[in-house]
């Protein structure tokens, strides 16, 4: 309990740092003669925006043990962003992005495998250990304080290319399902076959092995549709693990790829 | 613009991209069958017997037909697909001294050993004394047998032990099963059987206690989550009409009862002031082309029609004594039996212990202890 209300409260103290960076470039607007301009003159520019997440953590390429997607929903997952962008030279076409994101990554999955190995451990230390052939359902949902620190370049009067590495950090997080419609080979492929059939399924719950800190790349394109409002799609491409090193139940690792799309305002 | 939207379905694409099938890893004998009609009933599957040397072979059991020419038999064997077999499926063998069989997968990577035993009269005998355990489950759970006139395992007890070891396979000591032999017994060694609760990962199926039972018959592993009733399948192969039962046991009720509930998180509801009681019983009946085996869903049923008669205890109490049991089998009204087909293997017999009456329902009391000794099944000379 404690934790959960840790981590509300770093959520809580990061978005007040993004809201008062954005009430700090308010407040610079409204002496648009001054700050503004002074900050155009070095090239400065500030923006903040909202979008959703959509994608997946998902092995690569998928291991054989799967046989088939067989369902898939992308929930809703907001982000929003504060963003500074430096740009350089005299034509301003070369830039840096540094940013403060917070965001949701998650998806619901199901699929089909087959001769996956697997071992649960439960709340007393009590271990289960086998090779499952059947149906998965999976449910992710992690929260995350993201900051990219992107090159950007100016392709045209209105559209901006970035690309550069992220780094999150995962203030809460769940990750659980379970198995169902199959059968598990107890140990290992010759071991007792123990059948799962209609109503009998069982749970799994993996969210205190998801990693804390993740990083990757991440590189998207903004269009400057008016003066003031931008749109803009970033693929983000997690490059590590979701789970703990030493998590071994699942046996591949899992990254998160989501496609984030939304708008910005731009002072 | 569009080279923005381009991305999604480049991240899509490699996400999504279905390896080919691997080869089939598993090597099992799914069914055995013999040509004609000379099985007397479905082949019946043992658990596993593991050498010392830790291998294991699996045991299955063809009952078939008195005067079957056994020393010329060719069982042919349905195997997992892809999976083949040696010697192969269909080759006639000399079954006076059980055969093994080799069973190697798809991606001959795995194998399995079986041994084919071939028997047309039942192993059930008269006195059972407990004092026979090999080893099941690699090593982790006591298997009581019996034993012939030269000292040879001709019967294997079954127990749920095998279920209660999905739960947990760190669990390695005998003892700490549900089911296994132990030192003071009325003469020698006995068996103990304790109701045990499964930890989160049997609660999780919502199996939150498991009783210590022994049974003649098989445990059907395979149907322990899906439906454990059906997992205990009562009852071999019997040629005689019984009488009675008569043993000794001892017994103390844990302290808390309890009955699953499948809205608690450790699926458990305390009924304060309930004690749990075990159940002893035997049950003769006739094995019907449609239903040949009873199992936990009707064995006890007062209107099955297959059961001919039943010896069960009606004065179990607690007990620190060893306390003697004599259980009469009642016939079921209009119940006979008949001896032509007494003869021909048509009857199933089996015994039962349990150290909680419930348990198959999961209820009862944690640390239920039944002690069991010297039983002796009586029969019509």
């Amino acid at each position: 309990m404690n934790k959960t209300r840790n981590m509300k409260r770093r959520i809580a103290t990061a978005f007040l740092l993004a809201v008062t960076g954005a009430g700090t470039a308010l407040h610079a607007q409204q002496d648009r003669n001054q700050t503004l301009v002074r900050s155009e003159a070095y090239g400065l520019e500030y923006e903040i925006k909202a979008g959703i997440n959509v994608g997946g953590a998902s092995p690569l390429p998928l291991p054989e043990e799967i046989r088939a997607l067989t369902g898939y929903s992308p929930n809703i997952n907001l982000a929003i962003e504060g963003d500074l962008v430096k740009w350089w030279g005299e034509r301003r076409k070369w830039g840096v992005i540094v940013g403060v994101r917070l965001e949701n990554k998650g998806m619901e999955a199901k699929a089909r495998t087959k001769n996956y190995s697997m071992e649960i451990i439960g709340d007393g230390g009590e271990r289960m250990k086998g090779n499952w052939t059947g149906r998965v359902q999976t449910k992710y949902r992690s929260s995350l304080v993201s900051v990219p620190l992107l090159a950007a370049w100016r392709a045209s009067d209105r559209v901006r290319v970035s690309a550069g590495p992220y780094l999150s950090i995962q203030t809460s997080g769940d990750f659980s399902g379970y198995v169902y419609d199959g059968y598990l080979r107890e140990g290992d492929p010759t071991g007792n076959k123990v059948n799962f059939e209609g109503e009998s399924t069982a749970p799994y719950d993996f969210s205190d092995d998801l990693r804390t800190l993740q990083w990757g790349v991440q590189a998207g394109v903004t269009w400057r549709a008016f003066k003031h409002l931008n749109v803009h799609a970033d693929l983000s491409w997690g490059l590590n693990d979701i789970f703990q090193k030493d998590f071994q139940t699942i046996t591949f690792a899992m990254y998160p790829i989501y496609v984030n799309i939304g708008f910005g305002y731009a002072f | 613009m569009d080279y923005r939207l381009l991305v999604l379905p480049l991240a899509l694409a490699g996400a999504s991209c279905i390896q080919d099938e691997a080869l089939n890893t598993e090597a099992d004998i799914e069914r055995v069958t013999l040509q004609g009609d000379a099985l007397n009933r479905e082949a019946e599957f043992g658990d596993a017997v593991y050498g010392t040397d830790g291998t294991a072979f699996y045991p299955i059991t063809l009952y078939v037909k008195k005067g079957t020419d056994i020393t010329r038999l060719a069982p042919e064997l349905e195997l997992t697909a892809g999976a083949t077999v040696e010697p192969p499926s269909g080759t006639p063998r000399n079954f006076r001294t059980p055969q093994l069989y080799t069973v190697t997968s798809e991606d001959g990577q795995w194998q399995r050993r079986y041994r084919i035993e071939v028997s047309s009269t039942s192993a059930i005998g008269t006195f059972y004394h407990f004092e026979d355990v090999r080893l099941g489950g690699n090593g982790k759970y006591h298997i009581f047998y019996e034993t012939d006139d030269e000292g040879k395992e001709r019967l294997a007890w079954a127990s749920a032990n095998p279920g209660y070891a999905l739960t947990d396979y760190t669990i390695q000591t005998p003892e700490l099963f549900p089911t296994y032999q132990w030192a003071e017994g009325k003469s020698g060694k006995c068996v103990k059987l304790v109701t045990r609760k499964t930890g989160s990962l049997g609660s999780s199926v919502n199996m939150p206690i498991a009783s210590g039972n022994l049974f003649l018959g098989t445990f059907n592993v395979g149907n322990a989550l899906k439906n454990a009733l059906t997992a205990t399948q009562f009852g071999l192969q019997y040629e005689k009409v019984p009488t009675y039962l008569h043993g000794w046991y001892k017994y103390r009720s844990g302290e808390t009862f309890y009955e699953l509930d499948k809205t608690a998180k450790d699926k458990l509801k305390p009924i304060p002031g309930r004690k749990d009681i075990f159940n002893i019983y035997a049950v003769l009946y006739e094995n019907t082309e449609d239903n040949r085996l009873l199992d936990g869903t009707n064995v006890l049923d007062e209107d099955n029609e297959q059961i001919v008669s039943t010896a069960v205890i009606s004065d179990a109490h607690e007990t620190d004594e060893w306390t003697e049991f004599d259980l009469p089998f009642v016939y079921r009204p209009g119940k006979t039996i008949d001896p032509v087909k007494l003869a021909a293997g048509g009857y199933n017999l089996t015994i039962v212990f349990a150290s909680s009456l419930r348990g198959d329902y999961f209820e009862g009391a944690p640390g239920s202890t039944l002690l069991v000794d010297e039983v002796e099944l009586g029969y019509e000379p």
